[in-house]
């Protein structure tokens, strides 16, 4: 400990009055990259990760420069840039579902309507959450599938259990999905892939009829992903 | 609540205020008092889609209630107006005259009291 606190001065010291400025930007780009996460939409994400980027390799740079003993904090700070941004990028991506139910305020829908945690339990392995607003909508997330009550309004059940299994299809595919195509669609995209979507609906159709989707697809019209 | 950066005096009635649905959804809740979604749909006769959006922004704005109920089995939501008409429209004139007050200070002043003689 004592060890890295001496190099951690000196490195001080030989950035001398710029060790502030270069730390800065540092966490700078730590908490952009929390930030670019926490967005919806993605271009508005995509340009706050870039700026990450940016402000990371400025401080690495700056480093680099401004160094007079030793060049070895450009590598330190860049495998602590490295470190700390996949550490952030996993921990989100693992809790992805956390933010999204405190950002929604969600609460679990068992409590709400016995049967469709019954439901998706029979299916998959996953939390099912309504959330409150009008606009008819639901999509999955890591463990987590996400309903409104707008959703319950407008369907019967039977459409909702195909709504559901659609869901339940997501969840199972996830966990099978390559980590960085999770991540590229995570962080990159809003919109569904239709190839996924059209997998998902042959699944909900084996488990609700088709019947049930395509009348639950008709009221909601491209509202669940 | 109405934010003064939307008002359009050349818009008819309660339009200058709100939005064409906002205004429909809140003259319904006025005369009904309490709406489910679907009355509200009926009522208003604007399809879910164009109105969904709405009563979520409303809600939050503070202009109306909902509360979630069980019957049958259905979830349904349950609309209420928060303030009456009257109360909106005292709301909405206080706000406007603020705002002329501070900008023309005592000309408008002046000109109200004008106004309320002629009554």
């Amino acid at each position: 400990m004592n060890l890295i606190m001496g190099d951690l001065s000196c490195y001080g010291q030989c950035l001398r009055s710029w060790a502030p400025f270069v730390a800065s930007f540092i966490i700078l780009s730590i908490a952009l990259i929390s930030i670019s996460l926490m967005l919806s939409n993605p271009r508005k994400r995509l340009r706050i990760f870039l700026f990450a980027q940016l402000s990371g390799i400025i401080a690495i740079a700056l480093t680099y420069y401004i160094m007079e003993c030793s060049e070895m904090l450009s590598l330190f700070l860049y495998s602590a840039f490295l470190a700390v941004s996949n550490l952030i990028i996993f921990g989100v991506l693992r809790y992805y579902d956390r933010i999204i139910i405190r950002k929604l305020e969600a609460k679990p829908a068992g409590r709400l309507l016995n049967w469709t945690q019954e439901f998706v339990d029979m299916l998959t392995s996953a939390k099912l959450y309504y959330f409150d607003s009008a606009i008819p909508r639901a999509f999955a997330s890591g463990k987590s599938i996400f309903i409104s009550i707008g959703l319950l309004e407008i369907l019967d059940d039977d459409e909702l259990k195909a709504v559901l299994a659609h869901e339940a299809w997501h969840i199972r595919h996830n966990s099978g999905m390559p980590f960085m195509k999770q991540l590229a669609l995570m962080a990159f995209s809003s919109s569904a892939d239709p190839k996924l979507e059209c997998m998902a609906d042959r699944f909900a159709a084996q488990i609700a009829g088709s019947e049930a989707l395509l009348s639950a697809r008709n009221k909601v019209d491209k509202v669940f992903i | 609540m109405v934010k003064i950066d939307q008002i359009n005096i050349s818009n008819d009635g309660l339009t200058k205020f709100f939005s064409p649905i906002e205004a429909a959804i809140l003259r319904a809740l006025w005369a009904e008092g309490e709406m489910t979604t679907s009355e509200l749909t009926g009522k208003t006769n604007i399809p879910l889609t164009s109105v969904a959006g709405t009563l979520d922004r409303l809600v939050k704005a503070g202009y109306t209630t909902r509360r979630t109920e069980k019957v049958n089995g259905r979830v349904r939501y349950m609309y209420e107006p928060v303030f009456t008409e009257e109360e909106a429209a005292s709301e909405i004139t206080t706000k406007i005259l603020d705002s002329l007050v501070e900008t023309f200070g005592p000309l408008a002043v002046e000109n109200f009291s004008k106004y309320s003689d002629k009554k």
